[in-house]
């Protein structure tokens, strides 16, 4: 066995990190990036492709260097850390799994991703859908043999900014129905948008298409599997950030309870609190394991995929809580203000738990993979 | 031995609930219990739409004796008035001057203060801030650093306050100072009265992390405070501070604001789907609802057992910082099931939707919009009044002989 990072891994942490710490000084620097027009920096995105740091999160196969699980997961980690806000996930994981994973892989898309030239949103996500990868109220319809889009697409991360959006629509059946559904790729200069803030900073978008014409990707069982993929790479994804976010919010509580001085003496020195701080060491430590065990078999088959996937963001889910509540709490009044970092990683933390399935939404898919 | 136990209230109890209920439904403007109902910013004019009010029934004071223009209630009343205003979804009473400073003055301040502050009081014509916390001085309230120099004829008082909440509607706010440097921390500690208009003192807004302004820093620099401001004896304020701090809090475990959030809950999992399907109906989640209505039935009586034997003349000893602990617990566990119950619906964040009038369409439900915010912001209620951790240690030291 080996759990160490090979040598071009641990470069590509290093210079990232650099990088990322290089533009994200500060929290005030976020939400400089957060205010922009587009809720994020193009000028950092711009620079992001010209390091290759998108390209590390695309395979080799598609035009990249990078795209295995560790690489995701790397990359993530060090997202969490900085609290990036800009599109890596909506476009350089979501969307190029999408159009990696199609029957015919669009490499032209992929390339023009990695290259920072062209932002892809996926639109999966509905107002009544949840979580669920088959949930699919949006409909497309055959016409003079162009395909017809109608309906609402919600949470789509980035959606005012991108040029092209992927869709998942129903093209027949039932809402509920595992098959009948298409994935599509439309112009988004069509649609009709409201953008707004999420409450942990990041730009999303609310889509309505009406009769928008749109290019068929793919459709029934092989459209599923890409929801399922893209959905599974965005949570190993969003574990990873979560677990960047984790150490930092450790850190940070840490240098407090050694600074800061009550009843004479730091409060760090108080038994009861160090309990605590162990508790969150110890759990931060099952969650790496779990991101490292999830990324370790990103690219096996798909049922060890997405079982591992989901025990690493059920225990993200649940960790996250602790480590944002507990994260506040022994800081006491400080980490409720706009001004001090920490509040940002800790409600950063506590919602994604609220994007690609929450801590429930794994369970349950741990508990029907797990005993399949 | 048998004991038999009555868990009902008397008709005398229920009949004062109606007329507290008919006069709320009479008096409390729809527009003003809407603005609260949807978590909008209120004004400094909201609150005392709904004070003034009060003041003209004879019940703002409602923790006062009856000769000092209070309403005489026992502690059951009190607690159904509570239990009705926040039913009714009215303002807060804001509790500085009413709630806090009154009970002080009524029983150490002199006839002067009382004659001069307490109608004032009554008429809402001061807005009263606490001046406690202070950067350096949170859980450990007694190694507070604002000091006030003897002068004669007054006190120079410089030194900094912090979480005051409101502080920026105030007109004047109680201060506790330092006026013994020498004495150990909690002897040296005088109660002030200070008038937020002399000059020296500086009001700065604190941003919370829902972007919303509610506390506030609040700084002196050489601010001169006339000698006949300071309540009770020189250096006995730490005394004062504490009675102030313990004084009768029966709503401390927030015993309505649960219970509505509850019901909140149940409807907006009615609502929520999950595969197609109310999501009341996952077994696992409405069994998370169950176990939190469980701990809600269970603290409601322990509230009660302790309201009542107050009514009876006990004072509430460890049992109040029980309540404080338990209470705040299951009110943050109401805000996390509530965003739990959203699923992705809790991230929207429209900052412009807390403002009056407000009118445009919301993303998603009308009810999902401040479900995160809610959530984040009331992560403040087991740090403020005495952190949990603190709670904890007063019950350890006072009960066990450890």
């Amino acid at each position: 066995m080996d759990f160490t990072l090979s040598e071009e891994r641990k470069m590509l942490q290093e210079t990232v990190g650099k990088f990322f710490n290089s533009n994200y000084k500060n929290i005030e620097k976020r939400s400089e990036n957060v205010n922009l027009p587009e809720g994020y920096s193009k000028e950092f995105w711009k620079e992001s492709s010209d390091l290759g740091v998108i390209s590390a999160l695309v395979s080799p196969k598609f035009g990249g260097l990078g795209g295995s699980g560790e690489d995701i997961s790397i990359i993530f980690e060090l997202v969490g850390k900085s609290l990036c806000v800009e599109p890596f996930l909506s476009s350089a994981v979501l969307s190029s799994t999408v159009l990696s994973s199609i029957s015919n892989p669009r490499n032209d898309l992929i390339t023009d991703i990695i290259e920072g030239n062209l932002l892809i949103s996926f639109a999966h996500c509905e107002m009544n859908n949840r979580y669920e990868d088959h949930y699919i109220e949006t409909n497309a319809y055959l016409k003079n043999d162009e395909w017809n889009i109608n309906g609402t697409k919600s949470f789509v991360m980035n959606g005012d900014d991108a040029s092209k959006i992927i869709v998942s629509a129903r093209i027949n059946g039932d809402v509920n129905d595992r098959n009948g559904i298409g994935l599509f790729l439309i112009d988004n200069d069509q649609t009709l948008k409201r953008p707004y803030n999420t409450i942990d900073g990041y730009r999303s978008t609310e889509l309505t298409f009406k009769d928008l014409k749109g290019e068929l990707l793919a459709k029934d069982e092989n459209a599923l599997k890409c929801i399922i993929k893209a959905n599974s790479a965005g949570a190993l994804a969003l574990s990873a950030e979560a677990l960047g976010i984790m150490q930092i919010c450790f850190d940070l509580t840490l240098d407090y309870l050694k600074t800061r001085k009550q009843f004479g003496k730091s409060i760090g020195a108080f038994q009861s609190i160090q309990h605590r701080m162990v508790d969150m060491m110890l759990e931060i430590e099952q969650v790496k394991s779990a991101v490292m065990l999830a990324s370790s078999t990103f690219e096996t088959d798909d049922l060890t995929r997405d079982k591992n996937i989901s025990a690493a963001k059920n225990l993200v889910g649940r960790v996250g809580k602790l480590i944002a509540e507990e994260t506040i709490q022994l800081h006491g009044g400080i980490a409720m203000t706009w001004e001090y970092s920490a509040a940002h990683y800790a409600k950063r933390l506590i919602m994604i738990d609220h994007l690609m399935g929450d801590s429930d939404y794994h369970r349950d898919r741990f508990k029907l993979l797990s005993n399949s | 031995m048998v004991i038999k136990m009555n868990f009902e209230y008397s008709e005398k109890d229920e009949n004062f609930r109606k007329e507290v209920k008919d006069w709320l439904d009479e008096t409390l403007p729809k527009s003003l219990s809407e603005k609260v109902k949807k978590y909008q910013r209120l004004t400094k004019e909201d609150y005392e739409i709904f004070m003034n009010n009060l003041t003209a029934k004879g019940w703002l004071a409602w923790h006062w004796p009856k000769e000092y223009g209070g309403t005489g209630w026992n502690a059951i009343e009190k607690h159904i008035f509570e239990e009705e205003i926040i039913k009714a979804s009215a303002p807060r009473i804001v509790p500085f001057g009413v709630n806090m400073l009154g009970p002080v003055l009524i029983e150490f301040g002199t006839e002067e203060q009382k004659n001069y502050y307490l109608p004032r009081i009554l008429s809402n014509e001061d807005w009263w801030a606490q001046g406690y916390s202070e950067p350096g001085a949170g859980s450990d309230l007694a190694s507070l650093k604002t000091t006030a120099v003897d002068k004669g004829d007054h006190y120079l008082v410089n030194g900094q306050k912090t979480w005051t909440t409101l502080g920026h509607h105030a007109d004047k706010i109680f201060c506790l100072v330092k006026t013994d440097l020498n004495a150990k921390p909690q002897l040296g500690i005088s109660f002030l009265l200070i008038d937020m208009d002399t000059p020296g003192v500086e009001v700065k807004p604190i941003i919370t992390l829902d972007g919303e302004h509610e506390v506030n820093e609040v700084w002196f620099t050489n601010v001169k405070v006339p000698k006949k401001n300071i309540v009770g004896k020189e250096n006995e304020g730490w005394t004062y501070a504490k009675y102030l701090l313990t004084f009768e809090r029966t709503g401390i475990a927030g015993v309505p604001y649960s219970k509505s959030a509850l019901n909140h809950l149940k409807m907006i999992s009615k609502r929520s789907l999950k595969n197609g399907k109310p999501l009341i109906e996952d077994p696992i989640f409405s069994s998370e609802i169950a176990e939190l209505e469980i701990d809600l039935l269970a603290m409601e009586i322990f509230n009660l057992r302790t309201v009542s034997a107050a009514a009876e003349g006990k004072a509430p000893g460890m049992e109040s910082s029980l309540l404080k602990i338990k209470g705040t617990l299951v009110r943050q566990k109401t805000t996390e099931l509530l965003r739990k119950a959203l699923g992705p619906q809790a991230l929207p964040y429209l900052p412009e939707q807390f403002d009056e009038g407000w009118n445009e369409m919301p993303v998603g439900p009308s009810y999902a919009g401040p479900i995160a915010k809610q959530y984040f912001n009331m992560r403040k209620i087991s740090i403020y009044g005495g952190s949990n951790e603190i709670q904890k240690n007063i019950v350890a030291k006072a009960s066990f002989g450890l």
